[in-house]
This record gives structure tokens, sequence and C-alpha cells, in this order.
């Protein structure tokens, strides 16, 4: 097959059927072709792939090319809802954590503890202690993949200090590491013969016994459900920050979609209320203003004028952001803010600086400001609001090693993923560092599980489950009228930051588990008016938010139930950090479609537990 | 005002018109009123965006006719841009396959970008266990080609790939390929160069829209000049290349610096050969998107100073011999 004549069509057929002509990028040819007929239990001919990653953040395209470098015989295709460069690793400024030079004082030691203590000790330690070692060997290897870091006097890659990290660690390129990052990745793959499923959905993941056999995928472009056969599946699908849908600085498919058809999979949702708040976000909608504004002496006042961090902190506007977040939302509830109900600010005030030196230093979070609130902070000061940033809990990973999960063929990596390693609470810069470490790992470890498989499920699993969405589509796009489910949406945002936001007290919780019940009974009942199954984005909104609604219900549980305060998670009915009773991971699985909590210990190798100061 | 957008269900073109007041236009992207009209007004409006802080590149779409990142833009520049006017219209990008409504296909342009190898192949003496030793003059060198979002802005503009698009790639291709060959750590820029002459790195009219449009400020157009003094310097000059090579020279250095597409094509192919691309010269001009003018020769473009240093950069390496 010629690489130019390249249809879609032909891709799915080929790519998965004669695996051959696809995995062969120029070198090989994959013996698989024959051996997908023949002995795999196949027998419909479904389409099928040796390693089907989804999701193409940095996480999944560095499992692909894991898979690629060490199984070169293996096929690999990378599917993702959209094109494979939209996602929130691109959005990432500040930088990868990992230790490369230590000359001057810093350690694995050193990062393995500020990680651990980050994490107030509810990060597994002996998955930490790895991961930092590891994190040393991925700046190398994306610096070797091409990424154009920017370099120190002595040509090495250029790093920084990150919030919580004791040296610099941080290592950058311009403010821009994640796009950056994400495209070496991309283009990493691209040139290594990766394929790429474009506008597919994941829906569900498939099962023949107790092992994965593939995926039931929607694609979007012509609203055929599709099961994909696969030896071995890596969800690397991101977070669900957008459980607080208009207030999170993450992209709008941060819906979580991986988590939670693990959940549907039988797997476990772990650490699920363990959810970051950044303390600045614009006013309106969330976005990102980073933590440089506040570096560079950034004031936050309240509507009475004051400069009100010196009630909180003796470190003011740099204390660390739980903190700072807590302090705005106070000053909200006090009423000390400008605003009513979602749209609540107060005021970030950088007009000390002069035009040139945020030109210079924070020519970003200018635009930001102009082009969300038509405000120019070198004029004025700007709204801002604590938001939504990054998601702690995720599949729970079996063993770190491989980024298995306890569904065998089924591995997972970076934000959908929950190996323990940001706890309660995640380290600046050690996300991008999770997401190519992570990625490796599951990319190797499916590998390595497929090489090993004789042939494929027998896809009746997946063919049922295909039937089944097929059927739910055909019923919820005849009705319902057009504003009904982002209305609903909107509300359910609202409710999951006034309830389950940066302050959370027994009472609330309690009331809004039940309100999560209706949410979900009115979503079962919602319709879209919509029939057109061609790339129907309305269907896809429909898609994400009902595994949002799920995935908040097993949050609301967690975090119910964790009475005490530990990192993100803060319970002003139980202030304290409570180690005889919760330092322990909170366990969600799903019985008869409602969430239930079990609990595991945390795994504490060499740092006693200690208080988290700073 | 009158928001009017074209409309594809997958079988049929047609066109919406919402009706917007003036207060729920202002204040707004041009991605959160699509968002907007798609909550409040139609739920079959269909279009896509994921990061809506310009980075992710999702959301280009068209506003008469010219590319623009939605999330990026906001209604009151588009409203000064084009003077308060009673009605917009929006469309997808140029260009690519239109899916539906503003939504299209990147598979052909991932293809594209897979035939440049756009991934270094480094030098041997840097290893995967301790990574590379580069200049940050070095990374300074490629900062700006690594800005590209791949939100396809410069390819809906390409007059070259708007006139035949059978013999050419989508400008960023091209930015992808140059940032790869330009790359001090990279071990073989031919790696990256080769498949760019073979996919159409003669055939740019020069036409410069794409550096217009481009919301990083990237000149794609900028990327294929290099390109092409690279292969030139490297004796790649098989094809239709030389005769154009040595007219790109002559303009370069002894013209306004503006390639002038019709006095290169006139120059490098004869008149008669060239009649398919006077067909494309005179679609262009009628669009307005060419100045017949420009044969008597026009202002000095940006950066003059810095093609004429390339140029004769490449002229010494004529003289020694690399160039044939
Ligand atoms: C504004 C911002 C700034 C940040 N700054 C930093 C920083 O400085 N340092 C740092 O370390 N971290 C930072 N982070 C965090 C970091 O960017 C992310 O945590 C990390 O990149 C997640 O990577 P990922 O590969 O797991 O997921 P993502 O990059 O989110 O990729 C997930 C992919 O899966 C796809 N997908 C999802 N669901 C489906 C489905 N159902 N079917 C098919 N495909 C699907 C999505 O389309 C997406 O492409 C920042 C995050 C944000 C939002
Ligand atoms: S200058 Fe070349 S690449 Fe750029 S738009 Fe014109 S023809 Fe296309
Ligand atoms: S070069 Fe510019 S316009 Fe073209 S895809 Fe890249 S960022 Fe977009
Ligand atoms: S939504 Fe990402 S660039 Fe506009």
């Amino acid at each position: 097959m010629s690489e130019q004549k390249f249809t879609r069509r032909d891709f799915l057929q080929s790519a998965c059927i004669s695996v051959g002509a696809l995995a062969a990028s120029g070198s090989g040819v994959s013996a698989l072709a024959a051996d997908n007929k023949k002995d795999s239990g196949n027998k419909d001919g479904l389409p099928s792939v040796d390693v089907l990653v989804i999701g193409s953040g940095g996480a999944g395209l560095r499992a692909a090319v894991a898979v690629r470098k060490k199984y070169p015989n293996l096929s690999v295709v990378v599917v993702n809802k959209g094109m494979p460069s939209r996602n929130a690793t691109c959005m990432a400024e500040g930088g990868i954590n990992g230790v490369i030079d230590f000359e001057h004082g810093d350690s694995h030691e050193l990062h393995a503890y500020d990680t651990v203590k980050g994490s107030d000790f509810l990060g597994d330690q002996d998955a930490i202690i790895k991961f930092v070692e590891k994190a040393t060997e991925a700046i190398h290897e994306l610096d070797y993949a091409g990424m154009p870091f920017n370099r120190q006097k002595n040509n090495t890659v250029a790093r920084r200090f990150a919030g919580g990290a004791k040296y610099e660690r941080c290592n950058y390129a311009a403010d821009k590491t994640g796009s950056i990052l994400m495209h070496t990745c991309l283009d990493e793959a691209i040139t290594r013969g990766v394929k790429f499923l474009l506008d597919h959905y994941l829906l569900d993941v498939a099962m023949d016994g107790d092992k994965c056999e593939g995926a039931v995928l929607l694609d979007m472009q012509t609203g055929d459900v599709t099961p994909v056969l696969a030896k071995a599946v890596v969800l690397a699908t991101g977070g669900y920050t957008r459980v607080f849908f208009n207030r999170t600085s993450t992209p709008f498919n941060a819906s979580g979609d991986g988590i939670a058809a693990a959940l549907r999979a039988g797997l476990a949702f772990k650490d699920p209320e363990m959810l970051q708040f950044h303390p600045t976000g614009i006013r309106t909608g969330g976005a990102l203003i980073t933590e440089a504004a506040r570096g560079l002496g950034g004031k936050l006042i309240n509507n009475k004028g004051e400069r009100f961090m010196s009630k909180y902190s003796k470190r003011m506007e740099l204390a660390p952001r739980d903190i700072v977040a807590r302090s705005i939302e106070t000053e909200i509830r006090l009423g000390n803010a400008f605003g009513e109900g979602m749209s609540s600010y107060v005021l970030l005030d950088l007009t000390h600086l002069s035009e040139e030196q945020i030109m210079n230093e924070l020519p970003q979070i200018r635009h930001v400001g102009l082009l969300f609130d038509g405000m120019d902070l070198v004029k004025e000061p700007i709204p801002i609001r604590p938001t939504a940033h990054y998601s702690m809990g995720g599949i729970e990973i079996a063993k770190f090693d491989d980024m298995s999960t306890h569904l065998p063929g089924l591995f997972a990596a970076g934000e959908t993923s929950c190996a323990s390693i940001h706890g309660a609470n995640r380290l600046g810069g050690n996300s991008l560092t999770d997401t190519t470490v992570t990625g490796k790992l599951a990319g190797e470890g499916a590998g390595e599980y497929a090489s090993k498989q004789t042939g494929f499920g027998s896809g009746k699993h997946a063919h049922e489950l295909a039937q089944k969405w097929q059927a739910k589509f055909k019923e919820i796009t005849s009705g319902g009228t057009s504003n009904e489910m982002y209305d609903l949406r909107e509300e359910f945002g609202k409710q999951n930051w006034d309830n389950m936001g940066i302050y959370r007290t027994g009472d609330k919780l309690e009331a809004h588990a039940k309100s999560l019940e209706e949410f979900q009974a009115k979503y079962d009942a919602l319709k879209i008016p919509n029939p057109n199954m061609t790339y129907n984005t309305a269907l896809i909104d429909y898609l994400e938010f009902g595994n949002l609604i799920m995935l908040a219900r097993c949050a609301c549980l967690g975090a119910l139930e964790r009475k005490e305060c530990r990192g993100a998670h803060f319970r002003e009915d139980y202030p304290k950090r409570d180690d005889v009773n919760f330092l322990k991971h909170s366990i969600v699985t799903l019985k008869d479609g409602k969430p239930t909590l079990a609990y595991k210990d945390v795994v504490i190798t060499k740092y006693p537990v200690e208080e988290r100061k700073y | 005002m009158k928001i009017i957008i074209e409309r594809f269900d997958g079988k049929k073109k047609y066109e919406s018109t919402y009706e917007l007041r003036i207060d729920e236009v202002k204040g707004q992207t041009l991605l959160s009123l699509l968002q907007y009209i798609k909550r409040t007004q139609d739920i079959t409006l269909n279009f896509t965006a994921a990061c809506r802080m310009a980075i992710c590149g999702a959301c280009a779409v068209r506003v008469n006719g010219h590319s623009y990142l939605a999330c990026d833009t906001k209604m009151e520049e588009l409203l000064e841009e084009y003077e308060n006017p009673e009605s917009m219209r929006i469309s997808p990008l140029n260009n690519f396959r239109v899916i539906t409504d503003l939504v299209v296909d990147w598979e052909p342009s991932i293809e594209n970008l897979r035939k440049v190898k756009p991934t270094i192949t480094p030098k041997s003496e840097f290893s995967e266990k301790t990574g590379c030793v580069q200049t940050q003059a070095d990374v300074d060198a490629i900062k700006k080609q690594w800005d590209c979002i791949l939100c396809g802005c410069c390819a809906s503009e390409c007059n070259k790939l708007e006139a035949d698009a059978s013999d050419y790639m989508q400008p960023f291709v091209f930015t992808h390929a140059y940032r790869a060959a330009d790359d001090s750590r990279s071990k073989d820029p031919m790696i990256h160069l080769k498949p760019a002459i073979a996919n159409g790195l003669w055939n740019c009219v020069h036409c410069q829209e794409c550096v217009d449009r481009c919301p990083k400020g990237i000149s794609s157009f900028g990327d294929i000049e290099s390109l092409r003094v690279m292969a030139m310097k490297k004796g790649l000059n098989e094809g239709m290349g030389p005769a154009h090579a040595e007219a790109f020279l002559l303009d370069m250095v002894e013209g306004d610096g503006r390639l002038n597409e019709i006095k290169l094509a006139l120059r490098s192919e004869g008149v008669l050969a060239n009649t398919t691309k006077l067909d494309i010269a005179y679609n262009l001009m009628k669009a307005g998107k060419m100045n017949p003018l420009h044969i008597f020769g026009g202002e000095k473009i940006e950066g003059h100073a810095e093609l004429v240093k390339m140029v004769e950069a490449a002229r010494k390496a004529e003289k020694e011999g690399t160039i044939k």
C-alpha cells in the first residue's frame, strides 16, 4: 500500500488486519498478518492490532514510541478523539522535573523526598523512588529525541526552580515546555511508523474472560461503532478536572473517559477525591495564570483594597498553591470579593511592573487577561479566582514497572493512571515527568505482554458492547431540546465547585452525593436533538458529560469518607491530617452502577511520615 | 448582527444564519461565540476546540475567507477589522477536506508530516543515555519553527495548495522539515530535505499568505526558502530545480528580495512550458493576491539583508564547487 493513497477506511482494515503493511514503516514486515487470521480466535475478522494506545497526549505518544522501539515487529495504533495534538500536555508551560546535575547537591534521593513530602505522604514510596530515577533518563531521552530544551552556559539542558523543590530540577523549553515536549513526542511517533486513528472516541474496554481483548470505538467521522481487538491496550486519556466544568485550567477534552471505561470494566478508581486547585485562574472560565505572576511580586487584593494574604501566611502570595487557593476562597466566602456566585473574584495586581518587564517576562499572561476579560494587566489589576488544575486520582495501577492494571492486557499511563506518585498533591513539573516516564513504562509493558500472546480474544464481548452502544445512540439522538444538556452540565460544574471544591464539609458532601444521584437520573433521561451521526459533537459532549458525572460520584464518595485534611483535600470539619485512620488510598469501584469504597495502605519504605511544613 | 456559517452535514452543503444582538457578540472570543450559538441556538453546529488558549491548534476557522484561531480572536477585533459589518461569514479552513461544518480532516497532513520524517537522527557523539549538547544560539535558530501548533491557518491560505495540491504539501510540513534539518544535533539534514524536495519544495508560488495568517508569526515561506538554499548548497538541483534556483539567486541578490513569481516562472521554465503556471498567476492576480506590477520591482521585503547574506553564502559554496 502506498503512503499517499491511504484512506482512513483502508487504514482500519489494513492497520489492523494485514498489519504488515503498516507496521513496516520501511523495515521488517511483521509476521502478525498471518497469525491474525489463523489461530487468533478473531473469527469474525474484526479489525485488530497488537498494541492499541488510547489518547495522544505525552503519555500515549511515549507509550506508542516505546513499543515501536523495543518491539519493532508489533503494530501500534494511537487512537484520539480528534487530531492527535489537541491535549493537556501541550498546555504545560513551566517545565519537567528530573535531576540531571548531580554536582551541586541535588540527587534522586532529594527529588524523591520532595515528591513524598509534596504528596502529603499519600504517595507510594516504592514507586516514587523508581520514578525519580526514570525522570533523569526521561530528560536525556527527550533531548535525544530532538526536544529543543533551553540550554545552560555549558550547553546542557537548562533548569529552574519549581514549587516544593529544594534544587533547580525543573527542565524547560522557553515558557512552552509542554507544547514542545508534545510535538517532540508526536514527531517521533510519526517518524517511527506509529499509525494514528484520528477522530475516534473510546467508548468501552472489552474483555475475553479475565483478559482485556480490545476496545470499542466510535468513529466520529461516520458514526460507526467499531470494535477493535488488541493484544494489549494502553489507556492514556488524561485527567477528569472538567468535573468543575467552567472552573478549570485544563482542555475541554479532560473528561476522564479512560477512567470511566476502566470503572465499567470492573477496575478501581484510586484516590478520586484528590483534585488539585491552582490559585490563579482567569475569572471567566478558569484559564491559567502561571505562578510566575506571583513570583514577580504580584499582589492579591480584595474588595476592601487589602493585600489579604498577610492574614494567612508569612510568605504572603508566595505561600504554597493550596494555601493561596484556600485564602482566596475564604475571602470570597467572607464577602471580601468582587462579583457573585461562580464569577466571584479577587484582583491580581501587577501594575508595579513596567510594560517592558511584563512584555519580557509575562507576555502570555497579559495576553490571556486581554483575551478573556479585556483587561490589560499593565494598566490595571486583573480578576482571578482559583481553578481546578490536575487530577491526582486515576486508574489503579497494579505494578509501577510496567504500568499494568489489575486487568491483564490493560495498561494505563499519565494523568489517567494512578501509580500514586503524586499522592494528595502533585508538585509543579512532576506531571510532565509522569507522562514521559509512565508512558514509556506502559508502552514497554504492553509490548512485552502483546509479544507473548499467541492470538486475539474472541471479540464476543467487544461485539456485544458495540451493539449496545449503537442501540443507545439511536435512542438518545432522537429528541430533547438544544440547551437542556448544556444547562445541566453548567449546573453540575457549579455544584461540584461549591460542594466538592477547595473547602469541603461532611454536610455539604452528603447533600452533594444525593444531588449527584439526581444529576445521574436527569442525565439518564437526557436526549439530544441531532440524529446526524457525522462528527456529532453534541453526542461527544453527551458522552463526556456522562463520564464526568460518574467520576464526580466516585470523587464525592472518597471525599465524604476521608475525614481529614491531606494535600489538596481540605475538610473544614476535620482540619487535621489523620495518619492513624487515613494514611490510606481510597479505592472506588462500581457495584451495580454505584460507587463503593475500600481502602488500601500507602507504601512507606524510606521516608518516615512527618508533618508537612513549608 | 448576522453570523452566517457554512454548513455541511456529511451529504449536502448549506448555510445557517444566526441573528445575534451586538451585546451577545461583544466581549466574546470567536470560539466562545461559536459555543454560545451551539448552546443556545443550534446544537447541531459542529466545530472543534480543546485548550481555548491558542496552544493546541484545534479551533482554526475562516472568517470572511481568512483563517483565524477562534479562541485567540476577540469579536471586538473582528468587528473593527471588518468595520462593524451587518454580517460575518464563518467557514471551515480551506484546502482541507471538510468532514462536517467547521471540522476538517487532518489525516492527510499527518501522512505528509510522515514523509519529511520530522524527528532528527542525532549525531553519533550523542546518546540516549546522556542526551545531547547544544548551544542556546543553536536552539534559538529553530525556536520560532517550534512554535507551530498545527492549526492549519497557513495551509488554508496557501495559493499553491489551492491551485493544485497534487504536487505540494501544507506549508507547515516544510516548517517541520526545516526545523529538523537545521537542528545542530542532527546528523544528516538530507533525511528531511530530500522528501521536501520530492514533495514540492520548488513549487511554492511565493505569495506569502502563509506568513500573514500564521497566528504564531511563523514564516513557512521563509522556511521553504531556507530549505531551498540548503538544497542548492548540497547540489540538489535536479529537475525543475536548477533554472528555478538560478532565477531565485538572481532575484534574491539583485532584485528587491521579494521573489517575483511571474518573472521567476518565465525565466526558469520558458514562456511556452509555463502555461499552467501562468494560469495560477492569472488567478492570483484576479483574487488580488498577487500584484502584476511586481514584475517591475517593488519595495524591499523585510529581512532582505539576511537573504542576501544567505545567498552570498550559497554563491561562495558554488565557487567552491558544491553547487554545480
Ligand atoms: C494549563 C496547564 C499547565 C500545566 N503546566 C504544567 C507544568 O508546567 N509542568 C507539568 O509537569 N505539568 C503541567 N501541567 C499538567 C500536564 O500538562 C498534564 O498533567 C499532562 O500533560 C497529562 O498528560 P497525559 O498524556 O496524561 O494526558 P493529555 O495530554 O490530556 O492527553 C490525553 C489525550 O487523550 C485523548 N482522549 C481523552 N479521552 C479520549 C477518548 N474517549 N477517546 C480517544 N481519545 C481520548 C485526548 O483527546 C487527549 O489528546 C499543566 C496542565 C495545564 C492544563
Ligand atoms: S508562500 Fe508558498 S507556502 Fe506560503 S502560502 Fe504562498 S505558496 Fe503557500
Ligand atoms: S505554521 Fe503557523 S499557521 Fe501553519 S500550522 Fe503552524 S502555527 Fe498554524
Ligand atoms: S482551542 Fe486550542 S488553539 Fe484554540
